[in-house]
C-alpha cells in the first residue's frame, strides 16, 4: 500500500486562506500535499495522530499549516469557524512564514481543554518548530492535547 | 628519484579522489532531497494544507448551509449563544 492510498480522503488541500478549496479528486490533493514540507512518513504519523486524537477525545482535531491572514488570531478563529462543528473542534493553526502558532478551541472543547492546557501544548510545539521540526511539533502537540482533554464523559 | 608509474598514481591519487567525489555527490544528493523541509527564518513557499481525520464529514464549509439553518432556528428560539461561538486556546511564537 502506498502513502497515497493511505491518505486518500484524509487530507484537504487548501489553495488560499480566503478561498478554501476542498478537492473532489483526492489524488490531486495527495499529490500536492506530498509536494509540501512533509515527508511521506511524517504525513502518515500526522494522519495517525489526528485519528487517534479524534477517537480518544470525541473532538474534531484539525491542523492547518500555511499562511494565515493578519491579524493571525482572528484569521485562525475564522478558519476554525469554517469547520463543520466549530464548538467541538480544536484547530492547530501553524503559520511557518509568520512564525506563529494558534490553538483555537470551540466552546464545548474549551470545557475540557482549558486555555492553560493549550498554552502548555503550544509551548512544546513552538520549541519543536524553532528547531525546524514541523511534523514532530504537531504530532507531540496533538498527543499532549489528547492527553489533557481526556475521554468524553 | 624515478617518476611514479600509472598503477601507483591510480592507487595513491585516483582512489582518494574517487572517495572525495563520492562523498561530494552523496552530500549534494541529500541536500537536494531535504530542500523541501521547513527551516526557521527561511521563506516558506508551500501551499497551505489543512489536515483532518475525516474531511468529508468535518471539513471546512462542508456543513455551512446546514449550520446556518440550525443557527437561524436557534436565534428564532431566543438562544443567541451559537451565533458567535466563544473560542479559547493559546498562541505562541518561535
Amino acid at each position: 500500500m502506498t502513502a497515497g492510498d493511505k491518505h486518500d480522503g484524509h487530507l484537504v488541500e487548501v489553495r488560499d486562506t480566503h478561498d478554501l478549496a476542498v478537492h473532489d479528486s483526492h489524488d490531486v490533493a495527495v499529490h500536492e500535499v506530498l509536494d509540501g514540507p512533509f515527508t511521506t512518513r511524517q504525513l502518515l504519523r500526522l494522519d495517525d495522530a489526528l485519528s487517534k486524537a479524534d477517537r480518544a477525545t470525541g473532538f474534531t482535531f484539525s491542523v492547518y499549516v500555511g499562511d494565515i491572514s493578519e491579524p493571525i488570531r482572528e484569521g485562525a478563529e475564522k478558519l476554525h469557524a469554517r469547520l463543520a462543528h466549530p464548538a467541538n473542534s480544536v484547530l492547530l493553526a501553524v503559520a511557518p512564514e509568520q512564525r506563529q502558532l494558534e490553538i483555537v478551541t470551540g466552546s464545548q472543547a474549551r470545557k475540557r481543554l482549558s486555555d492553560r492546557d493549550c498554552k502548555l501544548a503550544a509551548l512544546s510545539m513552538a520549541a519543536a518548530f524553532g528547531g525546524g521540526d514541523l511534523a514532530g511539533g504537531i504530532v507531540s502537540g496533538l498527543a499532549q492535547l489528547t492527553g489533557l482533554a481526556g475521554k468524553p464523559s | 628519484m624515478s617518476t611514479p608509474d600509472l598503477p601507483d598514481l591510480l592507487i595513491y591519487a585516483g582512489i582518494p579522489l574517487a572517495v572525495i567525489a563520492i562523498v561530494f555527490a552523496w552530500v549534494y544528493a541529500a541536500g537536494g532531497r531535504n530542500a523541501k523541509r521547513y527551516r526557521p527564518g527561511r521563506p516558506y513557499e508551500f501551499k497551505p494544507v489543512w489536515f483532518l481525520a475525516r474531511p468529508e464529514a468535518d471539513g471546512p464549509d462542508g456543513h455551512a448551509a446546514l449550520d446556518a439553518a440550525a443557527r437561524a432556528e436557534l436565534v428564532a428560539a431566543g438562544d443567541a449563544s451559537p451565533v458567535v461561538d466563544v473560542t479559547g486556546g493559546a498562541s505562541d511564537r518561535w
